[in-house]
């Protein structure tokens, strides 16, 4: 059987699970808990070229069946991240994708060039973050803009792009094929969507910054929606990210036309989810007789 | 750091909103401080764990101390004898051992006392204040006296156990009888901690501060928990929950 998926030239994953950007850290407190070689490929934090603080305290709020969070994109920067950080997860047998964001183009274009060394298998460009007051989701929200980002930081790197999209967006697959043209290699849908939690008591918000993101399963049904949306207009592969908890959501967005899975705030909850996500991947296509992957991807029946 | 299956034994109210539960659990040791991120349900709701500071652990049984406060906490004084939780843990860093020449003190307020009272009972010697509104709000008062070794105030802000004032009040009493070198153990609401802290630097004791931050992963990846520190923002589930007060960056 084969459940490796081809993300773009020169990346392709040994199964389609991937963490996400932002609940993986950097990948060593997972690493205490179980092996990342069964990955199909890490995603880290988002890097940026100064370190970050972030956002005020309280920076997270459950929500039903998810969680808003404002960390305000918090990193160590991308001189530690390569010190510090990456040759940690180069000894692991995964792909690592670095997800990586800037305040301006030039900065976008700087994080390509420093990125563009042995041990990064991929980067995720993030345009989409809704925490932070510049460098996040301005540069998604317009396909002309985000064309021109996606084509100045194509020309910064020989690493395979991906484009984590906004999905506060009237026409996502407008953005797709802006990134798309721009020469992105696959696309990330998405990020998490702009929310806000109040306290009846307090009357203050609940979050530090007042708005955050929503995420988890809440958000699953949307995600499998845009996931479908894009990839039949996009010609290039899509990975999909919002609230996929096990096998059964990874099928789903499989089917919708999806290359690979990240796994988010699940895992915040559930830590060890990975193994059996995949484990739980592999059972549903040996009952189902499917050999490969490519089998599903994309073959939702609407007719 | 494992993701244990914890078959609840016991589970009964010991004060007011406050419920001891016993859960049949291997754990591995743990020091007092660190805290286990319970998962309440099979379903995706609640969404996320609930970090509880152990009371004990031994032989199997691990004791948790919690005050209903929400949603989580609500659910969890319903778990009957016999139902299954999952506890990932134990996390974080707890408190230091005292020197031997040390007096330890160790003082809780609100829903600070299990890791207090979890040190107590470890080190067995020094000072133990506990601190709450009234006397319906302080569990375990029994169990507290029977640590030998060490001595406890209670003080309540209603004066119906105790002395009348707040847990900080009883401390700088204390301290006023008590010679250098000395360390403080604390965990509380903030503005006790930096009153904790700010008394023990007037005195020159050593002082451990437990902290209270919302979480949502507990072990370190989501960078939700963070507080602010001489040396930046750090992780209260991993760099903490305890502190050196001197590092903790106290603001307004």
């Amino acid at each position: 059987m084969d459940i490796s998926t081809r993300l773009a030239p020169g990346l392709c994953l040994k199964n389609p699970i991937l963490s996400a950007s932002g609940t993986f850290a950097y990948g060593e407190e997972f690493s205490r808990m179980f092996d990342l070689s069964l990955l199909g490929g890490v995603v880290t934090k988002g890097i940026s070229l100064l370190p970050k603080e972030g956002n005020p305290t309280p920076r997270v709020c459950e929500t039903p069946c998810g969680m808003l969070n404002a960390i305000g994109l918090e990193n160590i920067g991308i001189d530690a991240f390569i010190a510090e950080k990456l040759p940690f997860l180069c000894t692991f047998d995964t792909e690592v994708i670095v997800n990586f964001f800037g305040t301006d183009e030039d900065e976008y274009v700087q994080m390509a060039q420093r990125l563009n060394i042995d041990g990064v298998s991929a980067i995720e460009m993030n345009v989409s973050c809704p925490n932070i007051k510049k460098g996040g989701i301005e540069f998604g929200k317009d396909p002309k803009i985000l064309n021109r980002l996606v084509a100045q930081v194509r020309k910064s790197t020989t690493k395979p792009l991906i484009v984590k999209l906004s999905p506060m967006v009237t026409n996502i697959g407008e953005m797709a094929l802006a990134a798309q043209e721009g020469g992105a290699d696959a696309l990330t849908c998405s990020n998490t969507y702009p929310a806000m939690a109040i306290d009846e008591n307090t009357w203050k918000p609940i979050l530090g910054n007042i708005t955050g993101g929503l995420s988890g399963p809440a958000i699953k049904p949307i995600a499998l929606r845009i996931v479908w949306e894009v990839s039949r207009q996009a010609a290039i592969p899509v990975i999909a990210s919002g609230g996929a908890t096990s096998w059964r959501d990874v099928v789903q967005f499989l089917l919708a036309g999806a290359s690979a899975v990240e796994i988010g705030s699940f895992s915040l909850r559930d830590p060890l989810c990975f193994g059996a996500i995949i484990q739980g991947l592999i059972r549903y296509m040996q009952n189902n007789g499917l050999e490969s992957i490519t089998e599903i991807i994309g073959r939702l029946k609407t007719a | 750091m494992e993701d244990c299956n914890a078959l609840v034994k016991d589970n009964r109210q010991v004060a007011r909103d406050t419920y001891l539960m016993t859960l049949a659990c291997e754990l591995s040791p743990f020091t007092p401080g660190q805290f286990l991120m319970l998962r309440l349900t099979g379903s995706c709701e609640p969404f996320l764990r609930r970090p509880l500071a152990i009371l004990s652990c031994r032989e199997g049984a691990v004791e948790l101390l919690y005050k209903v406060k929400g949603r989580g906490t609500s659910l969890l004084a319903g778990k009957q004898k016999g139902e299954e939780l999952s506890a990932l843990g134990p996390l974080g860093k707890g408190f230091s051992d005292p020197r031997p020449d040390e007096e330890a003190v160790y003082i809780a307020g609100g829903t600070g006392l299990p890791p207090i009272l979890a040190m107590a009972e470890r080190i067995g010697r020094g000072h133990m204040i506990i601190g709450a509104y009234t006397k319906d709000d302080i569990p375990l008062w029994q169990r507290m006296q029977d640590i030998r070794g060490v001595e406890i105030t209670a003080a309540t802000e209603d004066g119906s156990m105790g002395m009348r004032g707040v847990a900080t009040q009883a401390l700088d009493d204390l301290l006023k009888k008590l010679q250098p070198p000395c360390v403080i153990y604390a965990c509380g609401p903030a503005g006790m901690l930096k009153a904790a802290a700010s008394l023990a630097k007037g005195f020159g004791a050593r002082c451990e501060v437990s902290i209270e931050e919302r979480m949502a992963c507990g072990f370190g990846v989501c960078s939700a928990c963070v507080v602010r520190t001489t040396t930046g923002n750090q992780r209260v589930c991993i760099q903490g929950p305890v502190f050196d007060a001197a590092d903790i960056e106290w603001g307004q």
